[in-house]
């Protein structure tokens, strides 16, 4: 009687298993990973979030995060781990930290997984490498932007550019350049900045000395508010158009509104400065969740995951047939459309936010669309 | 003008950077051993002040009593973690050990309170006076006023009380210390205490002026380290002044050439005093070096 007991049981369970596994079988994988250690940890938290929202509200894929801190070498690992189990992963959602993506592109290659990603370097879609996917503005876009609108908008013509020594701070410096001298406006002074920099008034003061009309800025979250907030005690009321770690509540947290006054910032979208009822939604679900403001990296991982689960919906789950589909389809996201130029760059659009003083949150002050298919 | 504005900020960041190193050579002293956590206590005091200011928002200088005490508290648990149970072992064990401590406690900040730039409260209010033509941020004189009497009054504890006489006996020799009676594991343990104490006001010193991230605890260590070498391995009034010195190159040399450059000249002397004066331009306090 006991062992019909324990063969039945153990039939069952072995049923179970299999049907279990069946299952799973047919459960695509989507691996998040990104950087929640080191110095890009609150850009990385951002895309975890978005990405865990999307996946979240969906449920019909399973996911791991992975952490990819900051070296290429545990980006490429994680990359291994999450690639082990080659069945289920059709695609990758890639760190925002280029030197890493940039080190996982052979693999996505030699692996056929496309890498789905916001990180705004910008060789990694001037490699020729059909399976890389950018949902975030690059360079190429957002710097356009943000010298167009100290130009166009607000009529300056003596740019003082203070940028990050770090690969995103020179990169952007030499976008801005370039754009600034196409417009007619040549910076008046340039200097890039250490992240471990603490007072930057040595900067502030030759800056001035070279007699700018407007400060512009390419740093990352900590430093922007530091330059901010050093510039106005020094008596500097110069507009200031920053890149778009400005826009991040995170760093406005920082300043009091005051000190915001007649400064602005570039970046791909601003959810807490809201616009649609849809957005407003999405930051409202996602305060929610996280306990904290999405930022413009959340809502662009948000929709970049939204546009594979998309896919997942209508066909193509992973491989080559995920890669056709992306390269070949539009979505329509929250912050904008994503549509592939051909080289894996699917957001092409950003907009310029400004705060008037009295407030912590951006009003949208600019949109430019198109920016990189336009020219 | 423009130069003394300049002096001004590198003097009041010098002050910060000073406290840290402080503790730094307190700890070197007592174990023979470098601390490389030292810098992570800083971040740790910051994000503590920015902890306790949710919960009492009241000044800065209300919140410092709290900060040194719980400060403290996490020096003896540093001490029993990375110290107590490899002090029979080489310098360069627990030097091992403090990197390992110094990452946890960098990931553990980055778990509780994120990856994001925050601000401590000033110790008394925020906003800035007007001297001549100078601007001088209120928390400017306020890390310059509390750097020196922590600073003086550890001299006067180390100087001129019977608990100064037995840390220091105990950082010049502890078996012979240990010989004439004085508790050493207790001696070092206090000495942990003290300088995670300085590292937690300098953290809420630093956190309200120019920010705190949980990574910003490397850049600290750095800088210490730096300042030690150039003002003399060991030596507390070298520690000063070398902090005193980055930080004037952070500012009055950035200032006349850049900050790429100012670093590299900052190297670049930290290199020539090595070459010419390896003892530091203060000398060195005998048989330190670990």
């Amino acid at each position: 009687m006991k062992l019909r007991i324990f063969i039945t049981a153990f039939a069952a369970f072995l049923s179970l298993m299999l049907l279990q596994g069946d299952a799973l079988a047919e459960v695509p994988n989507f691996p998040v990973l990104v950087p929640l250690t080191g110095f890009l940890s609150l850009e990385g938290t951002s895309q975890r979030n978005g990405a865990v929202m999307a996946l979240d509200e969906d449920k019909s894929v399973a996911y791991g995060v992975f952490d990819t801190a900051t070296s290429p070498e545990v980006a490429v690992n994680a990359m291994e781990r999450a690639l082990r189990d080659r069945i289920h992963t059709g695609v990758i959602i890639g760190p925002i930290l280029g030197t890493q993506m940039l080190a996982m592109l052979p693999l996505a290659e030699e692996y056929q997984v496309p890498l789905v990603t916001i990180s705004g370097t910008a060789k990694l879609t001037e490699m020729g490498n059909p399976w890389i996917f950018r949902f975030f503005p690059g360079d190429a876009v957002t710097k356009v932007a943000h010298a167009r609108y100290a130009v166009e908008e607000l009529g300056r013509r003596r740019p003082a550019i203070l940028y990050q020594t770090t690969a995103y701070g020179q990169s952007g410096r030499g976008h801005l350049e370039t754009t600034f001298r196409s417009l007619g406006a040549v910076p008046v002074y340039q200097e890039g900045l250490d992240v471990s920099v603490r007072d930057v008034t040595a900067a502030l003061a030759k800056a001035m000395a070279a007699k700018p009309d407007v400060l512009v800025l390419h740093l990352h979250s900590g430093p922007t508010a530091l330059l901010v907030r050093q510039a106005r005690a020094q008596g500097i009321d110069l507009p200031i158009v920053a890149g778009s770690a400005m826009h991040q509540p995170t760093t406005a947290a920082l300043l009091e509104p005051s000190e915001l006054r007649d400064v602005c910032a570039e970046t791909g979208s601003s959810p807490i400065s809201g616009g649609s009822p849809e957005m407003e939604r999405f930051t409202a679900d996602y305060r929610e969740k996280f306990g904290s403001d999405p930022d413009a990296f959340a809502l662009a991982q948000y929709d970049a995951t939204r546009m594979l689960l998309v896919a997942r919906h209508t066909g193509p789950t992973g491989g080559a047939p995920l890669r056709d589909w992306l390269a070949s389809h539009e979505f329509r996201g929250l912050a904008m459309t994503y549509k592939s130029d051909g080289k894996g760059n699917m957001a092409h659009d950003a907009v310029i936010v400004c705060y008037d003083g009295s407030t912590r949150t951006p009003h949208i002050a600019m949109r430019y669309k198109g920016v990189d298919l336009a020219r | 003008m423009e130069f003394l504005q300049l002096a001004i900020n590198g003097i009041a960041l010098g002050a910060a950077y000073a406290l840290v190193a402080l503790g730094f050579v307190l700890i070197l002293n007592a174990t023979g051993a470098v601390n490389f956590a030292q810098g992570d206590l800083v971040a740790a005091g910051g994000f503590l002040a920015v902890a306790l200011a949710g919960f009492l928002p009241v000044p800065g200088l209300l919140l410092l009593p709290l900060v040194v005490i719980l400060m403290a508290g996490l020096g003896l648990a540093v001490s029993a973690a990375a110290y107590w149970p490899l002090r029979d072992r080489p310098p360069v064990a627990v030097f091992i050990s403090t990197i390992a401590l110094g990452i946890v406690i960098q990931n553990g900040l980055n778990g509780l309170f994120g990856a994001e730039p925050r601000a401590a409260p000033p110790l008394f209010s925020g906003g800035h006076l007007e001297f001549f033509g100078l601007v001088i941020a209120r928390q400017s004189l306020a890390i310059m006023g509390v750097a020196a009497l922590l600073i003086g009054g550890v001299q006067l504890l180390l100087k001129h009380t019977q608990l100064g006489r037995r840390l220091r006996a105990t950082a010049q020799d502890r078996e012979v210390a240990a010989a004439l009676g004085v508790p050493v594991g207790a001696m070092v343990a206090l000495t942990f205490a003290l300088a995670a104490a300085l590292a937690g006001v300098a953290g809420l010193l630093l956190a309200n002026q120019f920010f705190i991230t949980p990574t910003h605890g490397t850049d600290f260590i750095v800088k210490a380290y730096i300042a030690v070498v150039i003002g003399g391995w060991g030596r507390v009034g070298g520690a000063l002044a070398g902090a005193m010195l980055v930080a004037l190159f952070e500012t009055v040399v950035a200032a006349w050439t850049d900050y790429a450059v100012a670093t590299g000249l900052l190297y670049a002397a930290l290199l020539t005093i090595l070459v010419f004066r390896p003892q530091g331009l203060f000398g060195e306090a005998e048989g330190r070096r670990a």
